[in-house]
């Protein structure tokens, strides 16, 4: 018996481990109450376990001045077209610890919501809902804090008050990567200009955006926001509006 | 512990066949479970009750087909001569006990079998490094003690190894003593703890039953628990509205999630032959826990199940049961140095690892910012230099004239206002049917937009956009 053995294999293992982090590894500061002035209420909070309990999901501190309060459970949030606005707008929830889903981009780049600091142990990914999206974002809403949706067309009136409904009976929130008639809050992308590139120099770095956000109620007033979105390290920050971007500077010397 | 040991130290364990397929991947990825078992139900023709340890591996009590077939060779060459004449390579162990007859099995040379005769499994075991013990800490520990094989741990006194490495040092005692790992249970489970879903109007797909199953599987747990008790197996019955029964014997060891046992549940309907006409839907769904033994008290947190809470599980099944199991994935960040690459989509519910370690340097790879659209088949597009010439690259990484307007994907034609590049990758040329050669840029244009492009073998295609 012994004869005929010549190498032992470990026995199999069962390999199944997440890679699971926990929810305070991203430093974050969460709003709370009053809006903070200038996103400068807590320069390294880190973030609030019970920062989900609140009416209103966080928000970055870069969307603060944008968002006052956060994202209202049971509100839509239209965010134009797809693009990384919508999920920076998901990241706030993400660190502190919300469940995020992502239905009707199959294009998303894993990366990128990574870098704006989505978590990717706490995201589900619907990438064709195909044509019960209603259904499909309704079971969503459900079981996650925050679902970012592109919707295949435009949705219809009694389709939307029902997904509202459902929105309200989950506090849940929806962004939505495209049109939506009656969101508590819209922002937009309007002007975007990138920083570190040249015709044949240099490369992609930063992309300054302004960032336009109205709404209906209180949030009715326009605000306007420059923000780095990805700014060099591909995460989300305040640009300064006085300041040039880089390629000005270098086409002045 | 030790009360235990003296009532049951002695006791041979009952005889164990191990059929091994050696090609098969290890890993946890269901659709080798799903191919699996069309091997399970050709053992499952001759012995009955057939428990898959995992895919690749399934165990069968040799006794009862032992006295049948004529001696335990005698079984064990029946198994073979099947499950090789449904063009599959096994091997096969027979010994006292489920770890002796699992290395037994991995000893055999493909399309043999090695018997380990009655009370000599420690024999067998002695000459085994610690290491398959599958324990890391005791591999660690142990050779650093001086003790590197399972003869070396078994002469140690057992109460010291409960001692020195607690239940589970206990349990891998006995292990190589060629014992069971736990006492066996004393006595049979008072109450029935089997659970059952009947379906009034049968159930035509897959997913419903699963999603039953999970709820069927906590309850099993629950009832479980409150007795301080888990199962090392678990049975799963299936009924159709035909009558047909499939009966299943999975591994649990007290180890499974509720979501867990209902994935078993999703394999064992997957690969349930559909030769025999159409089952006709399925009535009846049971779980019988297998084996009662004391828990321990293992955590589920261990494998990370527990931080998927039941309210996104339940939506993500609800989902999967629409749209089918592939339909709702969670991504694992990988390593890569395209954008697409940098990310690998699993099921939810599945767990896998990443074809490409991230943590790796990747050099040559995409620098940050990361874009936020990847194209999932990259588009086509032209690309255009002052004349209106199609811009090309040379072999040497030098461009035929700076690109001036580009059209993605038969769009209309834009001006380029600032690019970079080209970036020249050459991939994977030491596998013919995998290697790339492509050279990359980014592209900014007048709308403000800006893009990854490749132009390989004289093709420009858009990989990604910065949106």
């Amino acid at each position: 018996m012994k004869a005929g053995i010549t190498q032992v294999t470990q026995l199999p293992r069962r390999r199944n481990d997440d890679s699971v982090r926990p929810a305070g590894a991203i430093v974050v500061s969460t709003l709370a109450g009053a809006a903070p002035p200038g996103g400068a209420a807590s320069p390294a909070g880190a973030v609030e376990v019970g920062a989900l309990d609140g009416p209103t999901l966080p928000v970055l501190p870069a969307l603060g001045e944008l968002l006052p309060g956060g994202l209202a459970r049971g509100s839509v949030v239209a965010a134009g077209r797809w693009s990384l606005l919508c999920l920076a707008l998901a990241a706030g929830a993400s660190v502190a610890g919300a469940w995020c889903a992502v239905a009707g981009v199959p294009q998303l780049g894993v990366s990128a919501a990574v870098g704006v600091g989505l978590d990717p142990a706490r995201l589900l990914l619907v990438p064709d809902p195909g044509t019960a999206w209603p259904q499909v974002v309704a079971s969503l809403l459900d079981g996650c804090e925050l679902v970012l949706l592109r919707p295949p067309d435009r949705a219809p009136a009694a389709l939307r008050r029902r997904l509202e409904a459902v929105l309200r009976r989950c506090g849940s929130v929806l962004v939505v990567a495209g049109e939506w008639d009656g969101a508590q809050a819209r922002l937009l992308v309007t002007r975007q200009e990138w920083a570190g590139i040249q015709p044949g120099h240099g490369r992609l770095r930063a992309r300054r955006v302004l960032v336009v956000a109205d709404g209906r109620g209180a949030a009715a007033r326009p605000r306007t926001r420059w923000l780095w979105l990805p700014g060099p390290d591909g995460s989300v920050g305040p640009a300064d509006q006085t300041v040039l971007p880089r390629r000005d500077l270098r086409d002045a010397g | 512990m030790t009360t235990r040991r003296v009532t049951t130290a002695g006791l041979p364990p009952a005889r164990v066949l191990v059929l091994w397929c050696p090609d098969w991947p290890t890993t946890a990825d269901p659709d080798a479970a799903r191919a699996f078992e069309p091997v399970v139900s050709l053992v499952e023709e001759l012995c009955p009750r057939v428990e898959v340890l995992h895919p690749g591996a399934c165990a069968v009590g040799a006794r009862g087909p032992a006295r049948y077939f004529g001696g335990e060779e005698a079984l064990a060459g029946k198994i073979i001569e099947t499950v090789t004449g449904g063009g599959f390579a096994c091997s096969v162990g027979v010994a006292d006990g489920l770890f002796a007859a699992r290395l037994a099995a991995r000893a055999a040379a493909p399309g043999t079998a090695t018997v380990v005769p009655p009370g000599q499994a420690r024999e067998f075991l002695a000459p085994y490094p610690v290491s398959v013990l599958d324990s890391e800490e005791l591999t660690e520990l142990l050779p650093r003690l001086g003790i590197v094989t399972l003869e070396d741990f078994a002469r140690l006194p057992a109460s010291q190894a409960v001692n020195r490495f607690g239940a589970p040092g206990g349990a891998a005692h006995r292990l190589a003593r060629g014992l069971d790992p736990r006492p066996l249970a004393a006595r049979p489970p008072a109450a029935d703890l089997s659970v059952s879903v009947a379906f009034d109007l049968p159930a035509e797909l897959a997913e419903p039953v699963v999603f039953a199953a999970k709820a069927l599987a906590e309850q099993m747990h629950d009832g479980l628990a409150a007795r301080g008790l888990a199962c090392v197996r678990v049975q799963v019955q299936v009924i159709s509205a035909d009558g047909q029964e499939h009966t299943r014997l999975w591994r649990h060891d007290g180890l499974l999630s509720a979501l867990a046992v209902a994935e078993r549940v999703r394999w064992q309907l997957a690969g349930w032959r559909p030769g025999s006409a159409s089952p006709g839907g399925i009535t009846l769904l049971r779980l019988v826990p297998d084996q009662v033994v004391r828990a321990h008290g293992r955590q589920l947190g261990l494998w990370g199940d527990a931080v998927v809470s039941d309210r996104v599980a339940r939506a993500a099944l609800r989902v999967q049961a629409m749209l089918g199991h592939g339909a709702v994935t969670r991504p694992v960040p990988a390593g890569g140095r395209g954008p697409a690459e940098q990310a690998t989509l699993v099921p939810f519910g599945d767990a896998r690892d990443p074809e490409r370690p991230p943590d790796r340097p990747w050099p040559g790879r995409i620098p940050a910012p990361v874009p936020a659209t990847v194209c999932r088949d990259p588009l086509p597009a032209r690309v255009a230099d002052g004349t209106g010439a199609p811009v090309t690259v040379t072999g040497r990484a030098q461009i035929s004239a700076p690109p001036a307007r580009m059209s993605a994907n038969g769009g209309p034609w834009l001006a380029i206002t600032a690019w970079a590049g080209p970036w020249p990758v050459a991939e994977r040329w030491w596998r013919p049917q995998a290697a790339r050669r492509r050279a990359r840029f980014q592209l900014v244009t007048e709308d403000g937009a800006a893009w990854l492009a490749a132009v390989q073998d004289g093709r420009w295609q858009i990989e990604a956009r910065y949106d």
